[in-house]
């Protein structure tokens, strides 16, 4: 349950190219699918590029979480483009700098590490989430 | 005459996080750039086209493209269309799923039977398409029209492009400030030919730029005198460097 509270919007890197995106992916999952289904709210990126209305009012209306798997920071400036508020950024990359021990490989299917990479990160998102909800108003507009 | 700057075909997923079709978009993506038409074929993120810079924007002049969608809000084609250019075709998954009677995709994380499927179905109708637009292969079951002729291809390994940039460069031709793609790669495919600027050269360079580039009728004078002037300048920077 999460009290008529506004949910948190997660935008992960649709990064295809690298396998740091698909940690980006899998970590959105992750915290979306697992960890905190009731209190978050995955939203594609590709509907920021289209400008679709339900996303755009989505990321204005809720605090949102990017998850970006390269420098290049799509999430984050899509989601500042469609004029919503980034509660926190997150880089893959910052993530695997603390935690070289596991190196992910693989795009279409990511090896075992990424997976941990992604489980990690998103467990360190999930405290964010959480922090956010204390401090949110009850009854806001939903996601 | 130097060969044409190598182009691929470009593939563009929708990757929507949200649906198992976006999903498929991506496996289906990926097994056509790792497996099937290995080196025949480039990609780029989607985001980029917003994200990235001029380069990035250039991805669909430079390449002919295919987008592949996995629902009928098609981002990937409209944001292709929109930021980029005209996708030489355009799919869905969706679509392709019920023409072949396929029901219940699911599992955006991990997909399902009929998710693996589609994959496989998705992935080979890209591969037609990828054929078509290469002008090998034909095969005439390849479910969409294209519209880009022949190209040439290599088989250098699985291309990303995200970040790289196709080269612009950013001309006033008769009067217009015109983004001409991929001209830093033809002056020095030119010089690499150790061609000099000459009225030769000036004709060779304004059938290569035609190839990535759309010059109206009318304004061919105009654009063979630019780029060889700015074929003359680039030579002499390079030989002062």
């Amino acid at each position: 349950m999460n009290d008529g509270k506004p949910r948190v919007v997660i935008v992960p890197c649709s990064g295809i190219g690298k396998a740091f995106g698909s940690v980006a992916r899998e970590a959105g999952y992750e915290l979306c699918d697992e960890l905190r289904p009731n209190t978050t709210r995955l939203v594609a990126l590709s509907k920021l590029v289209l400008g679709d209305e339900q996303a755009r009012a989505r990321v204005r209306q809720c605090p949102a979480i990017t998850i970006d798997g390269c420098k290049l920071l799509c999430a984050a400036k899509l989601v500042k483009h469609n004029g919503g508020t980034i509660a926190r950024e997150v880089a893959v990359l910052d993530a695997y700098r603390q935690h070289k021990e596991f190196k992910p490989d693989g795009i279409a299917e990511l090896n075992a590490h990424g997976r941990q990479l992604a489980r990690i990160m998103a467990e360190e998102i999930a405290e964010v989430v959480d922090e956010l909800g204390r401090h949110a108003p009850s009854g806001g507009n939903h996601a | 005459m130097p060969s044409l700057p190598e182009r691929k075909v470009g593939i563009v997923a929708c990757s929507g996080e949200e649906i198992a079709e976006g999903t498929v978009t991506r496996l289906a993506a990926l097994k056509v750039l790792h497996e099937l038409r290995r080196g025949e074929t480039v990609t780029i993120c989607l985001p980029l086209f917003l994200a990235g810079g001029e380069g990035d924007r250039a991805f669909a002049k430079f390449h002919p493209t295919i987008t592949v969608d996995g629902c009928d809000l098609k981002c990937a084609a409209h944001g292709t269309e929109t930021y980029s250019g005209k996708p030489a075709a355009s799919i869905v998954v969706s679509e392709i799923a019920a023409e072949h009677g396929i029901a219940g995709i699911e599992g955006r994380r991990c997909l399902n039977q009929a998710g693996q499927k589609a994959v496989e179905l998705v992935a080979e109708r890209l591969a037609a398409l990828v054929d078509q637009l290469l002008g090998k292969r034909e095969r005439p079951d390849a479910g969409a029209s294209v519209e880009t002729p022949a190209a040439s291809v290599d088989s250098g390994v699985v291309g990303c492009s995200c970040g790289s940039g196709i080269p612009v460069k950013v001309l006033t031709i008769a009067g217009q400030s015109v983004e001409v793609v991929a001209l830093p790669l033809i002056f020095d495919k030119l010089r690499e030919a150790r061609r000099v600027p000459s009225e030769a050269v000036a004709q060779d360079l304004l059938e290569m730029v035609k190839v990535y580039n759309y010059v109206r009728p009318e304004t061919e004078a105009s654009w063979r005198e630019v780029l060889l002037r700015e074929f003359a300048a680039h030579c002499e920077r390079e030989l002062s460097r």
